[in-house]
């Protein structure tokens, strides 16, 4: 059944780019009830790139990725992880997939090590390898000392890094990060970034989103800004921001006010 | 923020104005001014301006609250009338028996019911004034106050005018007077102990394990309602009422009591116990405030988890924590089956929900069959209906770890492996359990030598019950809330599907009725043929059903995790 889903989705892979898309989205639309969420986004992740996605709370971030992993079903238009249909091919498009989805509870009741160890061997690795590297990203990421609590106890920045660190496991080609810096602390918010910063050197693809224009305009080389569903502009960091600051071009981008300087006075 | 010169220097001028404006107390700012000596009227109008706004423009919520009237009216009513009929009848050894068992009865209800309904009327949560500079005196006269202002308070006043009824019926206008103070009294009691109960409790359930505790104590006393009741009932049969005027007694020098025996002793010719017994009713409400008052301030902090440090950590590799040392030290295979079963075992073991529901059939698993047979019924078919019970267990499955389920569907595990290793992590807890079930009511019915069948026909209601649930738990999962406070109650859209539930459990006795049917038919042969019959019907319902609910799964699993995941 895999042999026949990919002979009809490769050619989807489109070959005169160079390199190949690590996702690529094409026309996504979401309405929840009457409320358009997503109206039509089509995006490419070039492969080796470190992708950030910016928008003001309720742009549809996390709507977007959701429906770019398969967790939500699009209403309309296609996405492909690494030249495979997800909704089509879902088995082949997740399998070099890690994700960190964000407002999604992990299997909380489970200690560290068990959730890591239960994410190993539902995506088919064996014991030996599961092992090693569980016990190692426990200790990079600092969780070791967490012992048999469970992850329902940790603090919200250490489940944050659990999370990362499911996602990691598998060893990913791509991944798939939703506010990935969010309620974590400075120091491990370093760690974090380090880690992800030597994957995209070894050859590895992030897209993750954020708020935050520090942490994009330090770590990404492509940025795309969304609002209101919609995007509004994507390409390298360098193409979008130009000459300003990334905040400028964000806020002109979404549309936020700019302070006068005449309101709120009497503060 | 860029400030201009002219606001800065008005900026500490109005700050030094803040406090003093603030103390004034939360009601200021809704109410305009208010009185800052502490009076508890802003209370009062903030509550019932929070009923009032509450109810603005929601059919839904006054309908609610029109039935609230009507029950609490149709309360007051027959309360009145029970605690009026032994003045009615001028009969004084019966009001000395239920003036103060049912006074007692009443307060112990108001603590009762704010636990159950907990989280239910929060309106004037004392978390909410944790930022106002309010003294702790002035909060609690205020949350006192504003406490006696509703139904209930009302409903509570106007039942037990009865007792004042009976009290001038039996000793005249003096008597009717004393009642009339004794039930003011017992309502400020009511309303002190309910206040100060919940207060506490609030701040005993900060802790997720505490939560969990409570929710599993919960379990057990609501499974244990059916055979206390039982037991109840048979010891009134036996009981005779000079032990309840014995107990009517000694409840009248209680705080419970003795604010609703006081009129009585004044018609008694007992004057000289009315001092006593409101100084006791006085004592207590001033013990239960100070006792309120000293909960209050943690209550006040909220549910704000204090951090603990990490326990001891374990041994052992990752892999062997989720997959070994399972039930009865076995070993499950470290595959994608085995995570999945492991984590399964993990969760019916440990999330708080599951654990309610294990303990839950546990004991109504025993109590039925066995109960059924004691009184000569048929436990086959009881059986069945246990083997059904059992199941129903699995029909909201996705609902109890909610979004997480999205871990599996980025791992694409495919539908039938996920439902197989459900199934077979609640089959670990449950086969067992109904060994145990079958042997009770073989002992208990005096039948030894139909063990085997029994069991044959548990096994066969349960794989019935999993065939028909399988497939509802993923047609129709449901949101349950996040929250784990043990008395917070699925909302709303979980109604309908939960009827779904109680089909799918009727459907399950309907297709067990097969088996019975034959069984009855087979007579003594059926001994012989009952266990093998039995698993084999059962395993064919668990195949078709589980291959349903499988190949569903996979078609809707976007759709399922919208389901699950609470606020969508």
């Amino acid at each position: 059944m895999t042999c026949y889903f990919r002979t009809m989705t490769v050619p989807a892979q489109r070959h005169r780019e160079e390199p190949p898309a690590a996702m690529s989205l094409r026309g996504l639309v979401k309405h929840f009830d009457t409320k358009l969420a997503v109206s039509g986004v089509s995006l490419d992740v070039p492969a080796g790139s470190f992708y950030g996605l910016l928008g003001p709370n309720g742009a549809g971030k996390t709507t977007t990725l959701s429906m770019a992993v398969g967790l939500l079903r699009p209403d309309a238009g296609q996405a492909f992880l690494q030249g495979y249909d997800v909704w089509a091919d879902p088995a082949a498009a997740k399998a070099r997939l890690g994700v960190l989805p964000d407002g999604v509870r992990l299997f909380d009741r489970l200690t560290g090590p068990e959730l890591l160890a239960y994410h190993g061997l539902l995506r088919g690795m064996d014991a030996a390898t599961v092992d090693q590297r569980a016990r190692e990203l426990l200790d990079v990421l600092e969780l070791s000392s967490a012992g048999r609590t469970m992850v329902v106890d940790y603090s919200a920045g250490m489940r944050k890094k659990i999370g990362l660190a499911c996602a990691l496991l598998h060893a990913p080609r791509l991944l798939v990060l939703d506010e990935p810096f969010e309620a974590v602390d400075p120091v491990s918010a370093a760690r974090i970034r380090d880690i992800l910063q030597r994957y995209v050197a070894g050859g590895g693809t992030v897209i993750f989103s954020s708020h935050v224009m520090e942490v994009v305009e330090r770590l990404c080389s492509h940025v795309a800004i969304l609002s209101d569903g919609v995007l509004r502009l994507h390409g390298t960091l360098g193409a979008v921001r130009g000459d300003r600051s990334l905040e400028e071009v964000f806020v002109q981008v979404v549309g936020g006010r700019v302070g006068t300087g005449s309101e709120l006075a009497w503060l | 923020m860029a400030l201009s010169p002219a606001a800065n220097s008005e900026g500490p001028a109005a700050n030094s104005e803040g406090p003093a404006a603030n103390s004034e107390g939360p009601a200021a700012n809704s109410e305009g001014p208010a009185t800052k000596n502490g009076s508890p009227m802003p209370f009062v109008r903030l509550k019932l301006r929070l009923i009032a706004n509450g109810l603005r423009g929601r059919p839904g919520r006054i309908a609610l609250f029109v039935t609230g009237v009507l029950v609490s009216g149709i309360f007051a009513v027959a309360g009145y009338a029970i605690f009026a009929v032994p003045g009615v009848l001028d009969d004084g050894r019966a009001a000395a028996t239920l003036l103060p068992l049912g006074g007692s009865a009443l307060v112990l209800g108001w603590v009762v019911l704010p636990l159950v309904f907990f989280g239910v009327d929060e309106s004037l949560d004392p978390a909410r004034f944790a930022l106002f500079p309010l003294r702790r005196r002035t909060l609690i006269a205020g949350l006192f106050t504003a406490a006696l202002v509703g139904l209930p308070a009302l409903a509570t006043l106007v039942a037990t005018a009865g007792t004042v009824s009976t009290a001038a019926q039996l000793g005249g206008g003096g008597a009717a007077l004393v009642q009339f103070a004794g039930i003011v009294a017992g309502l400020l009691l009511c309303v002190a102990v309910s206040r100060s109960v919940t207060s506490a409790f609030a701040t005993g359930l900060r802790s997720r394990r505490s939560r969990d505790l409570a929710v599993v104590l919960l379990a057990v006393v609501a499974a244990l309602l059916g055979p206390l009741q039982l037991a109840v009932l048979a010891g009134l049969e036996r009981a005779d009422w000079e032990a309840f005027g014995t107990v009517a007694r000694i409840a009248g020098w209680t705080p419970l009591g003795a604010p609703y025996s006081i009129g009585l002793d004044v018609a008694a010719g007992r004057a000289w116990a009315v001092p006593v017994k409101l100084l006791i009713v006085g004592a207590a409400i001033a013990g239960l405030l100070w006792w309120w008052s000293a909960t209050l301030e943690r209550a006040m902090l909220g549910a704000a988890a204090s951090g603990r440090g990490g326990e001891a950590a374990e041994t052992g590799s990752p892999v062997d924590r989720l997959v070994g040392r399972l039930l009865f030290g076995r070993r499950l295979p470290a595959t994608r089956f085995g995570a999945l079963v492991g984590r399964e075992v993990r969760y019916w073991l440990r999330e708080t929900r599951r654990r309610a529901a294990l303990i839950t059939f546990t004991v109504v698993g025993l109590f039925l069959p066995v109960s059924v047979s004691m009184s000569g019924g048929s436990p086959g078919l009881m059986g069945g209906f246990v083997g059904a019970l059992a199941a129903v267990a699995l029909a909201n499955q996705f609902g109890y770890e909610g979004s997480a389920y999205a871990a599996n569907m980025t791992a694409g595990v495919p539908g039938r492996t996920e439902i197989h290793s459900r199934a077979a992590a609640h089959a670990l807890f449950t086969v067992p359990l109904l060994m145990v079930v079958a042997i009770v009511v073989a002992l208990v019915s005096g039948r030894p030598e139909g063990l085997a069948a029994q069991f044959g026909g548990l096994v066969a209601a349960y794989g019935v019950g999993l065939g028909v649930v399988l497939p509802v738990s993923v047609i129709a999962a449901y949101a349950l809330p996040e929250t784990t406070s043990p008395f917070a109650l699925s909302s709303g859209g979980g109604a309908a599907k939960g009827l779904l539930t109680l089909g799918a459990m009727l459907a399950t006795v309907v297709v067990s009725v097969p088996l019975q049917v034959v069984a009855f038919f087979l007579g003594d042969v059926w001994l012989w043929l009952g266990l093998p019959a039995g698993i084999a019907y059962g395993c064919a319902a668990y195949l078709i059903g589980s291959g349903v609910a499988g190949d569903l799964l996979d078609r809707r699993m976007p759709e399922l995790l919208a389901a699950v995941t609470p606020g969508r």
